[in-house]
């Protein structure tokens, strides 16, 4: 069976910031025999989690909100690779893959448990995706705050979301194009083929 | 206090509002408080706000009047809700076109669905991160876990938060001790939790659903 990556391209407005890292990702995952949905956030509507709870208590496993925020839970859970791609937003997501992120909880039980001397929700389903969070600094360097912010980030979203395992890089718009494919394929943990 | 009359802009972050939702509650009684000393104040929800021009217009006029602003927001997968980041942005790039020269005071209150405050310090650190990028004071982050209604500890960190803002010092010490800590045992909050979860599900004839798999996939 095919390997099923799930790319979430949080890209603002016209896609600007992401595209080219959209389609360099997407190119390594193909060539490594991944088949790729990617999905440009900016373009589908998905309503905001409004924090009803539905989702755990009325109709567990699935959120209440009739739209594609349903389809992108569906698809992470049936993935075997959960790729997150956003504008660096103060070393976090932005608003764009996060409305996506936040309609990802009917995944997890409500349930309650004690992982590493902290409070998380039980998983829902026996085996979920590898998270790799890939974040671009829009303009200039990549500040190492904001790196190891973001990765702090991804890592505490693989806690909550119970990715078996994750990975995240920051790279910056103005790297060049090599410098971009090595460190997107090392953090997919993929061949950077012949542009490296 | 100085002479002139301060302003504090209240932003919500909760999809629930400013009427219902706790992150209102807990950041109301500094509202008041800092009103009841001479200030003006306004409130914005900022998933009104965003989703209209009309009301983008008026968030960012808000935060050019403020003196301070004060951001309350529930926490959502270790970060923000997608609505209040968008606020967030919308600030930040205005603050970096119009290159604003005035630096209002940043201080933010959240609070999280489980037991530990100390599981908002990843979201604190993307607030403060915003705070820096886009021109504005940070001041503090308060941290308040879950568990059962506001704590007397909890008001108490906020009246001292109050005065603090009010009088311009630093924020003492006393406000972060008393909302380290966990409102209880970390044992009690799983089972309360697990034993309220199934009783709501109840509420919805689903209590025997609680565990469907509705995706799960073919092969697993």
């Amino acid at each position: 069976m095919d390997r099923e990556a799930l790319l979430l391209d949080g890209g603002r407005d016209d896609g600007d910031e992401t595209r080219d890292t959209a389609a360099l990702a997407v190119e390594l995952l193909g060539a490594d025999g991944w088949r790729v949905t990617h999905l440009a956030l900016r373009e589908i509507e998905i309503a905001p989690c409004f924090g009803c709870f539905g989702c755990w208590v009325r109709t567990p496993g699935v959120c209440v909100i009739d739209d594609a925020g349903r389809d992108v839970a569906r698809r992470m859970v049936q993935s075997d690779l959960l790729v997150y791609l956003t504008p660096l937003t103060f070393g976090g997501y932005s608003s764009e893959l996060k409305k996506a992120v936040d309609r990802l909880i009917p995944n997890i039980l409500p349930f309650f448990q004690s992982i590493d001397g902290e409070v998380h929700h039980v998983k829902r389903y026996e085996r979920y995706p590898r998270l790799v969070a890939i974040g671009v600094a829009p303009s200039g360097p990549v500040d190492p705050e904001d790196e190891e912010l973001f990765e702090t980030l991804v890592h505490r979203n693989a806690i909550n979301y119970r990715a078996p395992s994750a990975a995240a890089c920051v790279i910056a718009a103005s790297d060049d194009d090599a410098v971009r494919r090595d460190r997107i394929a090392r953090v997919l943990e993929v061949d950077a083929g012949g542009g490296s | 206090m100085s002479d002139a009359t301060k302003h504090v802009v209240l932003l919500v972050g909760s999809p629930k509002g400013l009427e219902k939702s706790r992150s209102s509650r807990l950041a109301r009684p500094v509202v008041d408080g800092l009103e009841r000393r001479g200030w003006t104040s306004e409130s914005l929800h900022l998933h009104a706000e965003v989703a209209t021009e009309e009301g983008r217009e008026r968030l960012l006029g808000a935060v050019d009047r403020a003196d301070l602003i004060l951001f309350a927001a529930p926490l959502y997968v270790d970060s923000l809700p997608a609505p209040a980041i968008r606020g967030l942005e919308l600030i930040a790039a205005r603050q970096r076109t119009d290159g604003v020269e005035r630096a209002p005071r940043f201080v933010s209150i959240l609070c999280c669905g489980f037991v530990e405050p100390s599981q908002n310090d990843t979201c604190q650190r993307i607030l403060q991160r915003f705070a820096d990028q886009a021109g504005f004071e940070w001041v503090t982050g308060v941290s308040l876990g879950g568990g059962g209604p506001i704590s007397k500890r909890a008001r108490s960190a906020l009246g001292i938060l109050t005065e603090a803002l009010d009088l311009e010092i630093l924020v003492p010490d006393e406000v972060d001790r008393l909302t380290r800590k966990p409102a209880m045992p970390r044992w009690l909050y799983i089972i309360g939790g697990n034993v309220m979860w199934r009783r709501w599900a109840k509420e919805y004839d689903a209590r025997d659903r609680l565990r469907d798999r509705p995706y799960r996939r073919p092969d697993s």
